[in-house]
Parts: C-alpha cells; sequence; structure tokens
C-alpha cells in the first residue's frame, strides 16, 4: 500500500472526501529513509537532543527546525506483548509481537519485534533483550523498520 | 482551588440505555436527549433555566463536527457558555469540572453535562476499534491493537514492580462478582469466574487474556447531570450530591511516543511507561477536597484492563505505589469485606460504552440508598476515575452526600 504520508489521509464517506487524516510532513524525511533501508530519527540542532521521527518541537529547549540523524539501529526490547487476537490482513500473521524499542541513541519507538534468527517462535524475548533493526514488508505491503533479536 | 471544594452538587441526573436486539436501535444523540431529559426532571428545571451546555466527545456513530451543537440544537437550549470536552473517555467527568468551574466564576446558574456512545448498537466493535487508539503511521502498521498498546504498559508494571497474572486476574474475579448483582450489567447473566479460569482464557495479546480486557456494553447509554451552585440546592426536589474535590491529567496520545515524555509529574526523573496522571488527578482531587483516600467508601473506575484496574489503585492512593497487586491478593477490593470497587461489575464486566457519566450515576446511586445493584452502606463519599485513550487521561472526582 502506497501511502503518502507527507500529505495525510484521505478520508471518504462513499464518494465524498470530507477530510484528511493527520497529513505529516515533518515525517516525510524518515520515510524517505526507510526506503533506502535507513533508520532516521529526529535531532535537535540547537540542544542536540535526539527524538521521535514525530516529533516538531524539541522538548529538550523549545526549538523547532529539527533535523535527521541516521540512527545506529542497535537497541533493546523496552517492552512487548504477542498479539494473538486481531483483525483483516494481520490474522494470518498471529502471534506476531509487537513492542517499544529502545534505541541505542535513547529514543523509543513502536516496532515488530522477530525472533532470533533461527528460533521457532518469539519465546525468547524478554524486556531488555538486544535487538537490531532489518527492513521487512509487513502485511499491509509497507515496507517498515523492525527489529530482530540478537 | 479549596474555594471549590463543596461549592456545587449534581441536582440531577438522568440516564437512558438501549441494548442490542431492542426493536427500535437507538442513536447516541436520542440516548443524550432522552437521558438529558430525564435529568432535568430529576432537577425540577426546564430547558430555559438551562444557560451551559458541556458534551464529552463526538460519538464514533453519530460523528458530527460540534457534537454539543447538535445536543443544544434538539434540546432547544441557547447556552452562554457550550463545549466538548474530550480528553477519550476521561472529558465525561471533565465536563463537570468545567460546569463547576463556570458556576464558581457566576456566568451561570444550571449546566447540563451530556454524554453517550452507542457504538456496539451500530458497528463492529473489535475490528472497528483497533485503529482508533494508536497512530495510524507509526504503530497501525505493525498490526497494534488496542490490547497490545496496553500491553506494552502491562509488561513493563509487572517487570519493574513483581504484579503477579494472579493479582491481575483477582480484580476481574471480584468485578465479576459485583456484576452478577448488577442488572444493567453485560456480565449480569455469565456466572462468577474464577483466576484459573481468567488465567486460561483465550490470549489476547500477552500478558493480557481475554477475561482481563473490557467487554463491551451490549448497547449504548447517555447519561447527563445537572449542575448548579451549592446555595440553589433547595430549589430542586432530588437529593444533591455534591462535588467535593477533582482532578485532570493527561500525558500523552501515541502509547510509541509516550516515552519522549519527562520532566513533570508523573514522569519526573525520566520516561516511564507505568505511572499514570491517575496520581496527579487524585491528589488535586483531595487537595481540593481535604479528603483523603481513607475517606472513601465506594470508588468507581473506567480502567478497562486487569493490570490498569491494579495500577489505578496504587494511582488513587488505596496503597502504595507499587503495592497494588499485594493489595489486591489480600483482599483490598474483595466483594465481601474490601473496598468497594467497581460496584457496577466495572469495565471487565458492567462493559464499556465509549463514555459517560453513567459511573457517577452509580455512586450518586449509592449514596443516595438506590442503587440498581448491591448496596453498599453508608455511602458517605464516592470517588469516580475517568480514564481515557491508551492510558493517557485521567479524571478524577470525589463527590458527597452531604456538604462539606
Amino acid at each position: 500500500m502506497e501511502l503518502n504520508w507527507a500529505e495525510g489521509l484521505p478520508v471518504r464517506v462513499g464518494e465524498m472526501f470530507i477530510g484528511l487524516y493527520q497529513p505529516s510532513p515533518e515525517t516525510a524525511g524518515y520515510w524517505e529513509g526507510v526506503k533506502r533501508h535507513e533508520l532516521l530519527i529526529k535531532h535537535c540542532p540547537h540542544c542536540n537532543k535526539l527524538h521521535h521521527p514525530r516529533r516538531i518541537l524539541c522538548s529538550g529547549c523549545g526549538e523547532t527546525g529539527l533535523g535527521w540523524k541516521l540512527a545506529g539501529g542497535k537497541g533493546k526490547v523496552y517492552s512487548f506483548s504477542e498479539v494473538h487476537r486481531t483483525t483483516g490482513e494481520f490474522s494470518p500473521s498471529t502471534p506476531y509481537v509487537v513492542g517499544v524499542v529502545e534505541l541505542e541513541e535513547g529514543v523509543h519507538m513502536f516496532t515488530r519485534f522477530l525472533p532470533r534468527q533461527g528460533d521457532a517462535d518469539n519465546a525468547g524475548i524478554r524486556i531488555g533483550a538486544a535487538v537490531s533493526v532489518e527492513f521487512q514488508v509487513l502485511e499491509q505491503d509497507m515496507l517498515l523498520p523492525v527489529f530482530r533479536l540478537a | 482551588m479549596k474555594q471549590l471544594a463543596g461549592s456545587c452538587a449534581i441536582v440531577g441526573m438522568g440516564r437512558s440505555i438501549c441494548r442490542r436486539g431492542e426493536p427500535e436501535k437507538k442513536t447516541p444523540l436520542q440516548l443524550m436527549i432522552e437521558a438529558a431529559g430525564l435529568a432535568m426532571k430529576d432537577a425540577g428545571i426546564n430547558r430555559t433555566q438551562i444557560s451551559a451546555v458541556f458534551t464529552g466527545r463526538m460519538p464514533r456513530t453519530y460523528m458530527s463536527l460540534q457534537y454539543n451543537q447538535a445536543v443544544l440544537n434538539e434540546l432547544k437550549i441557547m447556552p452562554t457558555f457550550s463545549s466538548e470536552v474530550t480528553s477519550h473517555g476521561a472529558g465525561a467527568l471533565g465536563t463537570i469540572e468545567l460546569a463547576v468551574l463556570a458556576l464558581n466564576a457566576g456566568m451561570i446558574d444550571y449546566a447540563l453535562c451530556v454524554c453517550g456512545e452507542a457504538s456496539p448498537l451500530w458497528i463492529e466493535m473489535v475490528g472497528g476499534s483497533a485503529a482508533w487508539e494508536c497512530d495510524l503511521q507509526f504503530e497501525a502498521p505493525y498490526g497494534a491493537t488496542t490490547p497490545a498498546l496496553y500491553a506494552q504498559c502491562a509488561n513493563r508494571y509487572m517487570h519493574e514492580y513483581g504484579i503477579t497474572p494472579e493479582q491481575m486476574a483477582k480484580v476481574c474475579v471480584e468485578n465479576r462478582r459485583w456484576a452478577l448483582d448488577h442488572p444493567q450489567a453485560a456480565m449480569y447473566k455469565r456466572g462468577p469466574i474464577t483466576i484459573d479460569e481468567v488465567l486460561s482464557s483465550k490470549m489476547i495479546a500477552s500478558p493480557l487474556h481475554m477475561l482481563e480486557c473490557a467487554t463491551w456494553f451490549p448497547g449504548g447509554i447517555g447519561s447527563a447531570a445537572i449542575v448548579t451552585r451549592a446555595d440553589m440546592v433547595k430549589r430542586s426536589p432530588s437529593k444533591p450530591i455534591y462535588v467535593a474535590g477533582f482532578g485532570q491529567h493527561s500525558t500523552h496520545e501515541w502509547i510509541g511516543e509516550r516515552m519522549g515524555f519527562w520532566g513533570t509529574e508523573p514522569c519526573v526523573e525520566g520516561p516511564d511507561m507505568v505511572r499514570t496522571g491517575a496520581s496527579v488527578a487524585a491528589r488535586q482531587a483531595y487537595q481540593m477536597s481535604g479528603l483523603s483516600p481513607k475517606d472513601v467508601n465506594i470508588a468507581e473506575t473506567s480502567a478497562p484492563f486487569s493490570f490498569l484496574n491494579v495500577l489505578i489503585l496504587e494511582e488513587l492512593g488505596f496503597c502504595d505505589v507499587g503495592e497494588g497487586g499485594r493489595f489486591v491478593e489480600s483482599g483490598g477490593v474483595d466483594y465481601d469485606g474490601g473496598l468497594p470497587f467497581n460496584t457496577t461489575g466495572g469495565y471487565l464486566s458492567f462493559g464499556q460504552s465509549g463514555q459517560g457519566l453513567y459511573l457517577l450515576k452509580e455512586v450518586m446511586d449509592q449514596i443516595k440508598g438506590c442503587p440498581e445493584g448491591r448496596p453498599v452502606p453508608d455511602v458517605k463519599v464516592g470517588l469516580v476515575h475517568g480514564h481515557g485513550g491508551p492510558n493517557a487521561c485521567h479524571s478524577v472526582m470525589l463527590v458527597t452526600g452531604e456538604p462539606l
């Protein structure tokens, strides 16, 4: 599915266009990076603090004008949940693990966790486990950064 | 802030319910209008006396911009102050809080607060609910269901404080016992459950099993309250219920970005995924009222998952931080002899209807001695906690049967 978040998600009622859901030009650079298999996070040029790619305003110093920085792609599992019940295109993938990764740079992001290479299931996952980034096309045909247990 | 304590009272309360399967399927607007009519009757006032209308957020099954305008249009009330109060489900109590502020400012004499939802009558809730609580851009594409978002906090809560699955399941068991006494509860006729049954029910999103997740109320609920100043209560025939204290707190919108938040309570030291704004809201409510958790005779929360009920007991001050599991395990909220907690059955067994003031109604009914379910004897002080978003928005209100 080709979604352009910079322009937002058009909301329609039948043929009628009724608005835009979350147009997000401030994240366009992130998705460009994903296409190149690069994980980018926001960087404040004023105070050097690093942020979630969504951020518009630096919560450290209050400045706008955040730029991008390439993340190393390593981190650990901050929290997780193995999803057993869901709907739509995700159903055939259950059980799969979603969670929050804590990047080495200190930024936290929601993601998909994959089992350790060679593991048959997600039994090895625990809070604090080391993970590293990969890029995969998930159920909605979107290329996304995901994190595999090291 | 203390001058607000007991300054206003709820002199009218109305609720309208339409259950799935009834011949006439009602919209949230119908239910809210019916509830508003009942509340005005209860307060002994008519539409021309109301000068403020506050609604909760727009219902999902009657979407229109300016929902509050649709409500006042139908009621033919022409307010001098009106607004939607929308901190997710916590906004329902926020309507009462805004009314108290406007009344204290001398801007109005009567406020109508009205909320409602009827989603389960109109749409498929389980599939349809997944997208709304998550960030469509950074969370939904990963297959983030609503339970899986909350489960992030549950796993951290267990990890950081050693809370056990059995302790979490105990709340579900006790909630169910209350629901068996409450004829409106979704699980009224479903019989009791055990800890083993909770933990062997289907896994939804680890560590949360099916019986640890809120059930949808099988229908729609509209609820409405009339609020006025304490010096006006004698003009109404019903027993006034005084607003003793309140507080609100919101921390985030999306759970995945919650960790970018620190420097203010409840995360002064650094990012954290467990502590919620409920503690901040509760402290304000206690400070405003001069009451303490020990004074509370009954507590209701709209916490939609097992672990969140345990955590909220800590946040509301009924036990120490990190002690929620042990508090519940040792009978702290037992149906027999514990703090009367979620006396409707709670979101786990009464059911969730999007949002509403129906938990406030339960506390008011208990104070007045006319509850629909099991009566709690001698209720003087009641607490209502409204929760909304993925552990994001919290509103706490203390009410009393007598002036402070």
